[in-house]
């Protein structure tokens, strides 16, 4: 285990939504723009990272009975502090995210890494992880994001590539879209790793 | 026993950990915070009135449970924001601000806050659909979406969001024609 081989396993062979099929609650709901996705990413990243730190170096000192209290306290008390510092310093990107930081403490990736990697291993490892999950779960949310809000308003990041005479696939940023969108890439990330 | 006490020492100190420091995040964020907040009222303000030389988020009068921004040139008063909001749209609080001259005409309105179905939904939030709202009055305009027989363009594949904002327009002008005196007449002034 080194350190690139932990931060590489993450973006494709064990990605978050496509393979370990963890998150997939926020990544169903905020898919529908490329901006969104792109922010809910990088959110979740930062907490991650934050939550893996601090985990792995409590890690002794945390009796297995309670270890999930303190992961939740860890990890909720740094998306609050995430929030208001977004609020105070960081406005735009902080009206753009709004309703998704909150929604970083329910999100399973970051409580699954805390107890799968995090708990287990040492700090510097976890980094490692954190980043390469967080990469993961921002590339997956990215590709979702792209085909949905292309397809269902036929933009991307905002910007019109299809002519005005394109009518939108409306049902494509509404949730069935996010089930079909996700489903079908999932599949092909599978049948793509078994090839590999 | 012994085990217990373990468990409930580690357990409150990374709770009290956690407390204290985000009190001190909170504490050491608040002026920021505060002064991001007004940033957005005042902006959300100079969308929705004329141009004016006095402080409006100053200049402000509560009537009817609504604080009316009053916005003026030269002493006189030029037009009027308020907030109004709906609870009718598709998710969550839909809240406007809307700029009135003192007649009662729609200056201009800017959505404040909603969560509605991105790409359906959040429409009323571009500049189209919150332009047909200029000019219009409760005298001049039937105040429902052309689908129900009123005046206002729906969205095509969201008609409730629309209805939502019609809806929180008027309400909010026809408080500001109850309460009409009061807001221009020199009620009391608030902070």
């Amino acid at each position: 285990m080194t350190f690139s081989s932990e931060l590489v396993r993450g973006i494709w062979k064990e990605n978050p939504l496509f393979v370990i099929v963890l998150g997939t609650c926020p990544a169903l709901a905020v898919s529908t723009s490329v901006e969104n996705g792109i922010g809910m990413g990088i959110a979740a990243t930062f907490v991650l990272l934050c939550s893996n730190i601090v985990v792995a170096a409590v890690r002794r000192f945390v009796p297995d009975s309670v270890r999930i209290a303190v992961y939740i306290v860890i990890i909720a008390s740094f998306v609050t502090i995430v929030d208001l510092v977004m609020s105070a310093y960081f406005r735009t990107l902080y009206n753009a995210l709004g309703i998704f930081i909150p929604l970083i403490v329910v999100n399973c990736i970051i409580l699954g890494r805390a107890e799968a990697f995090a708990s287990k291993n040492s700090v510097f490892l976890s980094i490692a992880d954190a980043i390469g999950m967080g990469l993961g779960f921002t590339l997956a949310l990215v590709m979702i994001a792209s085909i949905r809000e292309f397809l269902g308003n036929g933009t991307i990041l905002g910007y019109h590539l299809l002519g005005g005479s394109y009518i939108p696939m409306l049902v494509m940023i509404l949730p069935p879209g996010a089930f079909l969108t996700y489903g079908m890439l999932t599949a092909a990330a599978n049948a793509l790793n078994k090839k590999m | 026993m012994k085990e217990i006490l373990r468990l409930m020492v580690v357990l409150t100190t990374v709770s009290a950990l956690a407390g204290f420091s985000l009190a001190y995040v909170n504490e050491k964020t608040k002026a920021p915070r505060e002064y991001q907040d007004r940033m957005k009222l005042l902006g959300s303000l100079n969308t929705v009135l004329p141009p004016h030389d006095n402080e409006p988020d100053k200049d402000a009068v509560e009537a009817g449970g609504t604080t009316y921004y009053i916005s003026k040139e030269d002493g006189a008063v030029n037009g009027i924001a308020f907030e109004t909001s709906s609870d009718k749209g598709y998710s969550g609080l839909i809240r406007v601000m809307v700029g009135i001259k003192p007649g009662g005409e729609v200056i201009a309105i800017e959505i404040v806050e909603q969560k509605e179905t991105p790409g359906l939904g959040t429409k009323i939030a571009e500049g189209w659909f919150k332009d047909q709202y200029k000019g219009k009055s409760l005298a001049n305009a039937r105040w429902q979406v052309k689908k129900d027989g009123g005046d206002f363009d729906q969205i095509s594949g969201a008609t409730i969001s629309p209805r939502a904002v019609t809806s929180a327009v008027r309400s909010g002008l026809e408080a500001y024609e109850k309460n009409k005196q009061q807001i221009l007449g020199g009620g009391h002034d608030v902070q």
